[in-house]
């Protein structure tokens, strides 16, 4: 523990603290504007303003990035420090366009609240603002590098959290800015829409797709029927725009929200996630005890891993689990399924998801699979944060709503769907079920507590009647090279296999950390998200996705069995190597 | 020669040094060849050659007098060693014939800075 | 050896020959009948300046200045016959320069290891290897007092313990040789003129901090010194100064290059580590310092090329004869790249706390014929300058910090009266805002405004709240920038805002260049009554925008001309004016 004072005041902090954070502890706020609270993101001292002094030095210090030593005494705050904030901030808004009330960020910016907090009033700077043209090659994530503050995170989170290199910063000194990297479009780039870059921003530099409109155009059409799905993490995040405490769970709200903003029919991809268990745990049974197909097994609920493997990973394909992902699988089920069940013409049927992340948005066009019900099976893609603000178009007093329940059959779900939203979740899901598929016995205990948590690769392994099932969840795509080196390693010598199911997520967290989820992710957050998903868990009386009956009803009125032809037809995808980008 | 140990140096330092000998260093450094020190140098030799002269002709670095490159610095036994600063054709030639073969130095060329 | 008379009777440029001194001097020694025995010869420089005629006597070695014609019979009678001084003529003048980095440069052939070892070379890596342990070798340095010559003047021997200390299996030596400073050569002439000495430093250097590996990273615009460099590393292989089982010790290294694109920012040492790692030359911030987590995560120590050139002398002297050379804070020698408006341009090496005075008249002539010297500028583009009332200043790491400027890696630039103090700013922050990272926002956009306020002043378009915003932006650089370029790229602006600032108004109050440098403030005219129409100014004009003849006079349109000012250089009558 290291002893130092901060304004006057006595701090102990473990050894490395920053000052930055050492003054949190002592709420003394220290305004930075590069320096994400995320501990995956590394400080990258740009942006000048976290400066502070030792008592009596003249230099100053960045609190970001400069740890705490026994026996400093940190001045925070002193005319001159703030006036240089000051100065520092004023240039930021020389370089900055003022399109405050047209922007993605407007109200909720890092940089627009900085300047509001120091009172500037006046512009003293003239401006000197580039004209970088925005790029919206990828139709998901938008690059509007006239916003940039070159505070790089986005940078930092592509390359050294995602492994992605799609971004960088180009040229130098005033010209400096960010883009993909050899100055090429987004959607060339080798970008997979993780969108951690947008959930990092600090200003409306990158930022998702707007889709609302799309959305309230299907919803104001009285020839359109939309149904809408909501993801597992979305129930656990969307609180935080409306004062709820972190990791509240407010699924019922949601889908009160939903239904008075004109929804025909409130699905949860919960109960999907049920479905996606049914076919994916079959699959590892069908690879593991039946020596059907390769080992390990990968899971491929999440869209940008899946695009990161056809870009890096293709010699993993064979191990990918054909099982689409929940959401995909909600949509085609709508479409036939439903539509059948309810006589309704499917092409007027507008599947509209809400989910926490921006690549969904990219995955519903991702192959002619995504349209096996013969029309494109999910319409509309939302992220959390815009649901957040159509919820706040419609008028709804969020928080004072009465709690209602979502429609059968296709809004029913067992405990083990809701957990898919946390790293492990999938793994935890699908254990649960093959274990019952292997031995046709009930699990004593469901908790499988050594996928949770935030630990980068989890390694474990259970038992499942006296055979080894060797197990990795990985979470935040640089985590995933070490378990596939451990894989290939094992294939090259011949050796025993190290896993053989593998749970891959691109975001670190998994879902409820996804790019499309409300600003400020931290681990203090994600594990509070989680917890929100794993006491919907244990509140639920299903705690399988084979027991739970409405999915038992589906696969006895629609699909036969897992695996069965019309499953594979419908809830089954292929997946195709991209080769260009070789590193 | 190969490699060496702490013992061989001393016997190399002294192999090296040595016997007074007439010499010319022209200034080889990035200063003196942007000047037009490989001309000076080439004239040099093709001049000695010439007149069969006694003398070592040497590239070496950058005494520091960069103004008056290209540099030569001559010593001939029995005259004192001059450096001759913004040397072109004519004066390498005058150098070789009057100073070296001669014993008579240059007149006009000299820059006698003592440098150290 | 034959009896040699040296005279100086002109200056430099050969104009101003006044008296035919050489002639004189010539009939005295014809009366004498020594025409055939003494050698008279007329030098071009003598290295004395301002003091009139010089006459040097050889081998007696006599030096006597602002000698007169009818001192001549005398100096022939009393020197150059009788061999003995006239005392009180006799200049004494200490050699102002002293050679320890540029000991061997322009003496041995630069691409024979062979003439480098006759000069003593690989003496101090033996001893090292034979006679001191790591510790004691920079014990050795850190008891010379030797501070790094890139710029900030860090204590060399203390960086090597710290690199020897801090904890890690593999460590590694770096030399700096991404010299940038515009007009700053030094490691240049250096790494060209005597490689090995570099080398040499640099594996003791390695021995001193238990590394065995280094890395000269050399920017790419210096093909010589790189394959000057390589050339020495490939001999020093060859010989087992390099390599495994050095000069038969059990001490191993090796060395490679690695060269800089040529960014300026990549001379900074966190910068430099992310480049020869392969990445964006990004400065990163300190702490961890590199000595303790540098190149690859690992220990790394990094040294400037003049510093490592520095080491065999000090280790084969011992720390303590360099120690008593300097000043109390700076010890040992310093070379400087004089540069500019100045008569002898060119390398100096001269003792820690000589002054600035003796650098630019003493050594370097003073300014070019016609012109007074204004100020200096030293440190680069990190410096400031320094006006000629103050040249009694000591170039040491402590004055030249009080002065507003800094040390630097060692670039003099000499400006004189035709020199615009905010034309200088403009041009030194213009160099840092190009070579800027872009990294951190002080200096990305701050460095932009500030050059986008000295523009408008020197365009004549300045306000004094402009002058006041300069200010302003240069405090708030200086504090908050991440690296020493950002940090320090205001000095020049605020040094010359504080020796010149009636310079800036009036710039901004009378619209008025004093220096008549400012281009888009001046308007050249040809005067009518003085002209003599001799059609020089017509020849001399670039852009053709003087017209007339011969017979009609001339006369410049004011639409065309550039204010390049060679019609006004050409004038001989003077007929050309410059407001």
């Amino acid at each position: 523990m290291v002893k130092a004072v901060i304004n006057g005041l006595k701090v102990e902090v473990p050894e490395k603290t920053t000052i930055l954070d050492a003054a949190r502890k002592a709420q003394i706020k220290i305004p930075t504007l590069c320096k994400h609270p995320d501990s995956y993101l590394h400080a990258s001292a740009a942006c000048g303003i976290c400066l502070v002094r030792v008592k009596g030095s003249k230099k100053m210090l960045r609190a970001c990035c400069t740890p705490l030593e026994e026996g400093m005494d940190i001045i925070t705050h002193d005319p001159e420090i703030v006036a240089i904030r000051r100065t520092v901030v004023e240039l930021f808004l020389s370089n900055h366009p003022n399109e405050c009330l047209t922007c993605g960020r407007n109200n909720n910016c890092e940089l627009q609240s900085l300047v509001a907090d120091f009172g500037i009033r006046e512009e003293f700077y003239e401006k000197i603002v580039k004209d970088i043209p925005k790029d919206d090659s990828t139709g998901n994530i938008v690059l509007e590098p006239r916003k940039c503050i070159n505070c790089a995170r986005c940078v930092d989170v592509c390359q050294n959290v995602q492994d992605v290199w799609a971004l960088t910063f180009l040229h130098r000194g005033f010209n400096t800015r960010m883009a993909p990297a050899g100055d090429i479009s987004l959607a060339d780039s080798p970008c997979v829409r993780c969108g951690q870059c947008a959930a990092h921003c600090p200003t409306g530099a990158i930022f998702e797709k707007d889709d609302t409109v799309l959305a309230w155009k299907a919803l104001r059409d009285p020839e359109q029927y939309c149904v809408v799905q909501i993801a597992p993490a979305v129930r656990v995040a969307l609180g935080e725009a409306f004062g709820f405490p972190l990791g509240a769970n407010v699924t019922k709200k949601i889908y009160t929200a939903l239904r008075r903003m004109g929804f025909k029919a409130i699905f949860d991809t919960n109960f999907s996630a049920d479905v996606t268990i049914m076919e994916e745990a079959s699959e590892f049974v069908e690879r593991f005890a039946h020596k059907k197909g390769p080992l390990p097994l990968i899971t491929t609920c999440c869209p940008s891993w899946v695009d990161f493997m056809e870009k890096f990973h293709h010699d993993m394909i064979p191990h990918f689990s054909s099982a689409k992902s929940p959401h995909e699988m909600m949509g085609v089920l709508v479409k036939t399924y439903y539509a059948e069940k309810n006589k309704l013409d499917p092409a007027k049927l507008k599947v509209i998801s809400v989910m926490p992340c921006t690549a969904k948005k990219f995955e519903i066009s991702r192959s002619h699979d995504m349209s096996a019900s013969g029309f494109q099976d999910v319409d509309v893609v939302l992220t959390t944060r815009e649901l957040a603000r159509m919820i706040k178009q419609a008028g709804i007093d969020f928080s004072n709503l009465p709690e209602e329940d979502s429609d059968h059959i296709l809004g029913d779900y067992s405990g083990a769907g809701t957990i898919f939203g946390a790293t492990g979740g999938v793994m935890e899901a699908a254990l649960r079920t093959a274990y019952s598929f292997v031995t046709g016995k009930k699990l004593p205990k469901v908790e499988f507590e050594n996928v949770r948590g935030l630990k980068g690769v989890k390694e474990t392994s259970i038992k499942i009647e006296g055979a080894e099932v060797k197990i990795a969840v990985a979470h935040g795509l640089a985590n995933v090279e070490y378990v596939l080196d451990q894989v290939r390693k094992a294939q090259k010598e011949g050796k025993p296999l190290p896993y053989h199911f593998i749970e891959v997520m691109a975001c670190p967290g998994g879902c409820v950390g996804g790019g499309g989820q409300p600003y400020g992710v931290t681990d203090e957050l994600r594990t509070a998200r989680a917890k929100g998903l794993y006491s919907d868990d244990e509140a639920q009386t299903v705690r399988c996705s084979h027991e739970n009956p409405y999915v038992q009803q589906l696969y006895k009125e629609f699909l036969g069995k897992p695996l069965s032809e019309k499953a594979h037809h419908l809830l089954h995808t292929k997946y195709q190597p991209l080769p260009i980008y070789r590193r | 020669m190969a490699k060496i140990t702490r013992k061989d140096l001393e016997a190399l330092k002294q192999k090296h040094t040595g016997e007074d000998r007439n010499w010319i260093r022209v200034g080889f450094s990035t200063c003196g060849i942007a000047a037009g020190a490989q001309e000076v140098y080439d004239t040099l030799v093709e001049e000695s050659r010439k007149h069969n002269a006694d003398v070592e002709i040497k590239k070496c670095g950058c005494v520091g007098m960069c103004s008056a490159e290209p540099l030569v610095e001559v010593h001939v036994k029995n005259m004192p060693t001059v450096f001759y600063g913004k040397v072109d054709k004519e004066v390498a030639t005058k150098i070789m014939e009057k100073h070296v073969c001669g014993k008579m130095l240059v007149n006009d060329r000299i820059y006698d800075m003592r440098l150290s | 050896m034959a009896k040699t008379v040296f005279v100086k009777d002109t200056a430099i440029t050969g104009k101003d020959r006044t008296r035919d001194f050489y002639g004189f001097f010539l009939g005295g020694l014809r009366e004498k009948g020594l025409e055939n025995d003494v050698q008279l010869v007329r030098v071009a420089d003598i290295g004395v300046y301002g003091q009139g005629m010089v006459v040097r006597v050889l081998p007696e070695d006599f030096l006597y200045v602002n000698v007169q014609d009818s001192d001549i019979p005398a100096v022939i009678t009393e020197s150059v016959i009788g061999g003995k001084p006239i005392k009180d003529k006799l200049f004494t003048q200490a050699s102002k320069q002293a050679r320890i980095v540029l000991r061997n440069c322009g003496v041995i052939d630069p691409e024979s290891i062979e003439d480098y070892i006759a000069r003593d070379g690989y003496q101090a890596l033996a001893k090292v290897l034979g006679e001191y342990t790591p510790e004691k070798t920079a014990q050795e340095i850190k008891a010379s007092g030797l501070r790094g010559r890139g710029g900030a003047g860090f204590p060399t021997g203390m960086k090597w313990e710290i690199t020897r200390k801090a904890p890690g299996d593999q460590k590694y030596m770096i030399c700096n040789g991404d010299e940038g400073d515009p007009g700053a050569y030094m490691d240049r002439s250096v790494l060209e003129g005597d490689p090995h000495s570099v080398v040499e430093g640099m594996i003791i250097g390695g021995y001193a901090i238990g590394a065995s590996k280094g890395y000269f990273y050399i920017r790419a615009e210096y093909p010589l010194a790189i394959a000057r460099i390589e050339k020495a590393i490939e001999q020093c292989r060859k010989h087992g100064i390099l390599g495994e089982g050095i000069l038969g010790s059990s001490f191993n290294f090796d060395l490679e290059i690695r060269l800089g694109a040529g960014a300026f920012v990549c001379g900074e040492e966190t910068a430099l580590i992310a480049s020869i790692e392969g990445k964006r030359g990004y400065p990163s911030p300190r702490p961890p310092f590199p000595s303790i987590k540098g190149l690859w995560g690992k220990p790394t120590c990094i040294n400037n090329v003049e510093t490592l050139a520095n080491i065999p002398v000090i280790i084969l002297k011992g720390g303590s004869w360099f120690a008593g050379i300097g000043t109390e804070g700076s010890k040992g020698t310093k070379v400087f790249a004089v540069t500019g408006k100045v008569k002898n341009s060119g390398l100096v090496e001269v003792p820690m706390g000589t002054t600035i005075e003796d650098i630019v008249y003493g050594i370097c002539g003073g300014a070019l014929s016609g012109k007074s010297v204004k100020a200096i500028q030293t440190g680069g583009p990190s410096g400031g300058v320094i006006p000629k009332e103050y040249f009694q200043t000591k170039v040491d790491y402590e004055s030249l910090q009080k002065m507003g400027s800094i040390m630097g890696s060692g670039g003099m630039i000499v400006m004189d009266e035709d020199d615009c103090m905010a034309d200088i700013a403009k041009f030194y922050l213009g160099f840092c805002v190009d070579e800027s990272c872009g990294k951190c926002a002080p200096c990305r956009i701050g460095g932009t405004q500030m050059l986008r306020l000295l523009k408008k002043v020197t365009d004549g378009e300045g306000t004094r709240k402009d002058l006041d915003q300069l200010e302003q932006i240069s405090f708030a650089m200086q504090k908050a920038s991440l690296c020493g370029l950002g940090q320090t790229a205001p000095n020049p602006v605020l040094s010359t805002l504080h020796y010149y600032r009636s310079e800036y108004e009036a710039h901004v109050d009378k619209k008025k260049c004093p220096a008549c440098k400012c281009e888009k403030l001046i308007r050249f005219l040809i005067m009518s009554e003085k002209c003599v129409k001799c059609g020089m100014c017509f020849k001399a004009c670039p852009v053709g925008a003087i017209s007339g003849n011969r017979e009609s006079g001339y006369l410049i349109d004011q639409t065309k001309c550039v204010r390049c000012g060679q019609c006004f250089e050409v004038c001989k009558p003077r007929a050309i004016s410059r407001s």
